[in-house]
């Protein structure tokens, strides 16, 4: 009996990087499934966003649906088209010392090469504040307009340079 | 070894006033719950699931969730230092139909690693009489590792048929 997931890449980093990237995704299994814990170094904020890259594509080929909440009493809704896949929270430098956003990508038959790859995403920037705006919740459906095989991903910050130190990286390879 | 091992499940035969999972193994880099769970407190159809960390009762817990009741109500609320989580998931109660258990799903990243506090998202529902969707995140704002995690409904007890499953989740082949 094959192994349902298999570890891909682990990575925990050593000091602060501006992107995590693996390259050279074998093609071998189904899904692809990603768990992250990771904190931006965004100056005089308590929240960043983490971008998506697929292939190395920095062309306006993406879009995101999401749900989100940052603020008591309400939850939002947006799409919109970027040149990455955006809206997932992390913290940033002013947020609760040592503390990570957590969240999972899913990507769906990655390898096929007939459908446009879509990234189911939860992602929470959490943090001890009830402060509007200084925590975030995300449930995010993003799109990428290719029908190419997934073979690298890249995960980036928005406004900030760098993921800092300890933020983790885990890929797997979901065989159905 | 298997990438995505079960450390351990709990299935109540009678009620039970909490669950704890101790002794977590310190060899896996996340871990994930996986809850079906009834409660019997009575004049409610849901409530929130408490949980405490490493036998945690200091006001060292945060909790952010956003929901929908009954499909049409949204929004969402901030739980700041509190002295245990106040939604690590949701409990269905007697005021709901008869054979509807919660079902939740909690990831927990690297609850080992004592460089960070330890976080954590989950997906709860309470279905039935009181509708209840909600997707929420969890901060215990402490370096230690995860030790033990101790999961109970507000009062009274988890009933019979609650299913609890601990996972684990290597980093390595």
């Amino acid at each position: 009996m094959a192994a349902a997931f298999t570890v891909i890449d682990h990575t925990e980093l050593s000091g602060s990087a501006t992107t995590w990237t693996k390259s050279s995704i074998p093609s071998s299994y189904d899904h692809l499934y990603l768990e992250f814990s990771a904190r931006s170094d965004r100056g005089s904020s308590s929240r960043d966003e983490m971008t998506v890259r697929l292939n190395g594509d920095t062309g306006s080929n993406y879009s995101v649906t999401q749900m989100f909440a940052v603020s008591a009493g309400s939850i939002g809704s947006q799409r919109q088209s970027t040149t990455a896949i955006e809206k997932i929270y992390l913290p940033a430098s002013s947020s609760t010392a040592d503390t990570f956003g957590a969240g999972t990508l899913w990507i769906p038959n990655y390898a096929n090469t007939a459908n446009f790859k879509q990234v189911l995403i939860q992602a929470a920037c959490e943090g001890a504040t009830n402060t509007n705006y200084e925590w975030g919740l995300a449930v995010c459906a993003g799109l990428w307009t290719s029908t190419a095989a997934v073979n690298q991903i890249t995960l980036g910050i928005l406004t900030g340079t760098n993921f800092v130190q300890y933020s983790t990286f885990t890929l797997y390879g979901v065989t159905a | 070894m298997a990438v995505f091992e079960a450390i351990a499940t709990t299935y109540l035969e009678s009620t039970q006033a909490s669950v704890t999972f101790s002794s977590i193994p310190q060899t896996y880099e996340h871990l994930q719950l996986r809850i079906s769970a009834r409660g019997n407190i009575t004049g409610s159809a849901g409530h929130p699931m408490y949980m405490r960390i490493n036998g945690d009762t200091g006001s060292n817990y945060s909790n952010h969730t956003m929901q929908t009741y009954g499909g049409s109500s949204l929004n969402a609320d901030p739980y700041v230092n509190f002295a245990y989580v106040y939604q690590a998931g949701r409990v269905v109660m007697p005021n709901s139909n008869a054979g509807f258990y919660a079902a939740t799903i909690i990831d927990i990243l690297d609850y080992r690693n004592t460089n960070k506090n330890t976080t954590m998202t989950g997906f709860t529902e309470s279905l039935s009489a009181s509708e209840y969707l909600s997707f929420y995140s969890v901060l215990w704002n402490d370096t230690a590792a995860v030790t033990s995690i101790l999961l109970y409904p507000p009062s009274n007890d988890f009933v019979a048929d609650t299913t609890m499953t601990l996972y684990g989740l290597n980093s390595a082949n």
